[in-house]
């Protein structure tokens, strides 16, 4: 099942908020070129845990490796130049901006940087950089749009531009926090089609998903997490056969 | 927008050279007259290096007074002390700025909205409040700061038309320069801070550090506004540093439209013509018939002049550009029809 050698490595990560445990001594393991999947009940403490990955909450306790060399502690920024990008639940872009701006500033960041003085240089509708996003908002089936203000985009759009301005960094791993929520049917589908289609670029990534169609449809492996702990780590298969996980949360989904 | 950006930067610099180069002669014909123009001038570098921080990073500065008048009473000293030659005050002004801006930016960018607002406004009080005590030895306290000799570059007294000159080739270069800061990728990251800085640290960028660069940007054009005023007149007054200095600026870039880089030095050149020209006509109401005329901008004309100009444009079937409401409480209906704003490159 193995593609190869952990990318990303969670040992012990606790988070408490007050009296809330959010997340109680997770360990995580992501192989470099595959795609994981994190299921679990609201509240879980699914989108903490993400949170904890890119520097945005600090855990209590525990280490956060990534490409073999610790993450915890850094600034966010200094967590996303090393190859680590964020879809966030609540699409997060540039709205007032066309959709190439968006796409370039995030091309630009990974071109230059965490900072750069170019001043000198123009931003001209034949720039490589501009081309580059033009491509990309293409393949993610945005190009006709290009120079449309980003805040008039439909909600599933908004995602894709998100998901565009994430890819043109080219990130080693990929963390996605319900892509496809508020996508219908068929759109859905397509996001997950286009997710295939860059995993087989050998990017990693990491989804957190409510809708069981998509995890069972791109997740290769399944981390189940309830009340902040890890309760089941699995192949698809292994994960829907076990007890724990039908009770805690496909149970529950039922029930509900 | 089919221009190459070069062959568009020749058309606007040019005209706006123009327009400047010339204005000792047609302000006498409105009614002004020379030294109005150099005022007019060196606060329209004052307005667009404000505009570099207001309008690209959504930043607002209460407290620009302090670089304004700090460069004034370093000038002023270098002029009285050092030397009558502005070159000399020129580069340790340009120092003492860049200092005074890193400490004050340093302090002051660690919070936004209205409490980097209070910060930069309690900076400049407490720098307008020590040249009237601790400082009062230096700065002359209430009396401001009198040079006896007339400023000089290189053997030019520097003085009428001269100061003009001087002054506009400032704006003229300030003008290209933020123009060119605009589409490249430094301001597109400026730009990026104001519509969500958040996304753009999760991009993977210093938002902090470019946040700090146009700060400092600003202050230095500020710096040179404050320069440029002493070797106009060899006098610096406490008020360079009181924060109606900080508040002129502000309503200087809101009736002339913020993030236009043209509008503020056109709010500029208004705030400064009705002061010394429609007063003399009005008289003591002058304040309140400007307090009128901010208020009705701001409620009908949002956009500030360049809106106005660009709606007219529009009536008349030129097709202006529409104003992008960066206004988190724009009202629905205004967001919804941005319409035509569709026509824009990265970087323009």
């Amino acid at each position: 099942m193995n593609k190869g050698e952990p990318l990303l490595e969670v040992r012990g990560v606790s988070k408490r908020f007050g009296g809330l445990q959010a997340l109680k001594d997770v360990d995580f393991s992501v192989a470099e070129g595959s795609i994981h999947a994190i299921i679990g009940p609201n509240g879980a403490g699914k989108s903490t845990f993400l949170n904890v990955l890119i520097g945005l909450i600090e855990p209590d306790q525990g280490s956060v490796t990534f490409a073999g060399e610790p993450i915890r502690g850094l600034k966010p920024y200094k967590i996303i130049q090393r190859g680590i990008a964020r879809v966030f639940q609540t699409p997060q872009i540039f709205p007032g901006m066309s959709l190439l701006q968006n796409v370039a500033i995030a091309a630009v960041a990974k071109r230059d940087g965490q900072f750069n003085t170019k001043v000198l240089e123009s931003l001209g509708p034949r720039h490589p950089i501009v081309d580059e996003a033009g491509d990309l908002l293409a393949r993610v089936g945005l190009g006709d749009y290009l120079h449309a203000a980003a805040e008039h985009l439909s909600r599933g759009d908004k995602r894709r531009l998100e998901l565009a301005v994430c890819l043109v960094a080219h990130p080693r791993l990929l963390l996605l926090d319900e892509p496809t929520a508020g996508m219908a049917r068929h759109d859905t589908n397509r996001t997950i089609d286009l997710l295939k289609e860059i995993s087989e670029t050998g990017m990693t990534k990491v989804v957190i998903e409510h809708d069981m169609h998509v995890v069972f449809s791109l997740a290769e492996r399944i981390t189940v997490l309830a009340q902040g702990q890890v309760i089941a780590t699995g192949r698809p298969e292994e994960i829907r056969g076990n007890p724990r996980v039908q009770e805690a949360y496909l149970g529950g989904a039922h029930a509900a | 927008m089919g221009r190459s950006p070069f062959a568009a930067d020749l058309i606007a610099v040019g005209l706006f050279a123009a327009v400047v180069l010339t204005m000792p002669v047609w302000i006498v014909w409105i009614g002004g007259y020379e030294a109005l123009a150099t005022k007019i001038v060196i606060w329209a570098v004052f307005a667009l290096g404000f505009d570099i921080l207001l309008g690209f990073t959504g930043y607002l500065s209460f407290g620009h007074a302090a670089f304004f008048g700090t460069a004034a009473y370093t000038t002023g000293l270098c002029l009285k002390h050092l030397s009558a030659d502005i070159l000399p005050a020129f580069f340790i002004t340009g120092g003492v700025s860049l200092v005074v801006a890193f400490v004050i930016g340093l302090l002051t960018l660690r919070r936004s909205g209205i409490y980097f607002s209070i910060l930069t406004l309690a900076f400049a009080e407490m720098l307008h409040a020590a040249a009237l005590s601790i400082l009062q030895a230096y700065t002359g306290g209430d009396n401001g700061l009198t040079m006896h000799t007339k400023p000089e570059l290189l053997g030019i007294r520097m003085e009428g038309l001269n100061v003009f000159y001087l002054a506009a080739i400032v704006a003229i270069l300030g003008f290209f320069a933020a123009r060119q800061i605009k589409r490249s990728p430094f301001g597109l990251m400026l730009r990026a801070i104001k519509e969500n800085a958040m996304r753009l640290e999760y991009t993977g960028v210093n938002v902090w550090a470019y946040k700090m660069a146009a700060y400092m940007i600003s202050a230095m054009y500020a710096s040179l506004a404050g320069f440029l005023m002493v070797v106009l007149e060899p006098y610096v007054a406490t008020k360079f540093l009181h924060w109606s200095t900080s508040g002129e600026v502000v309503i200087m870039s809101v009736i002339g439209g913020v993030n236009t880089l043209i509008g503020p030095m056109i709010g500029a050149a208004f705030m400064l013509y009705f002061e010394n020209v429609i007063q003399a006509f009005i008289g003591e109401q002058w304040r309140l018939v400007l307090g009128l005329v901010f208020v009705l901008i701001v409620i009908f004309l949002p956009g500030g002049f360049v809106d106005g100009f660009n709606r007219i444009r529009r009536a008349v079937g030129l097709g202006g550009r529409e104003r992008h409401h960066n206004v988190p409480d724009a009202p629905a209906p205004v967001r919804e029809n941005r319409g035509d704003r569709a026509a824009r490159q990265p970087g323009e």
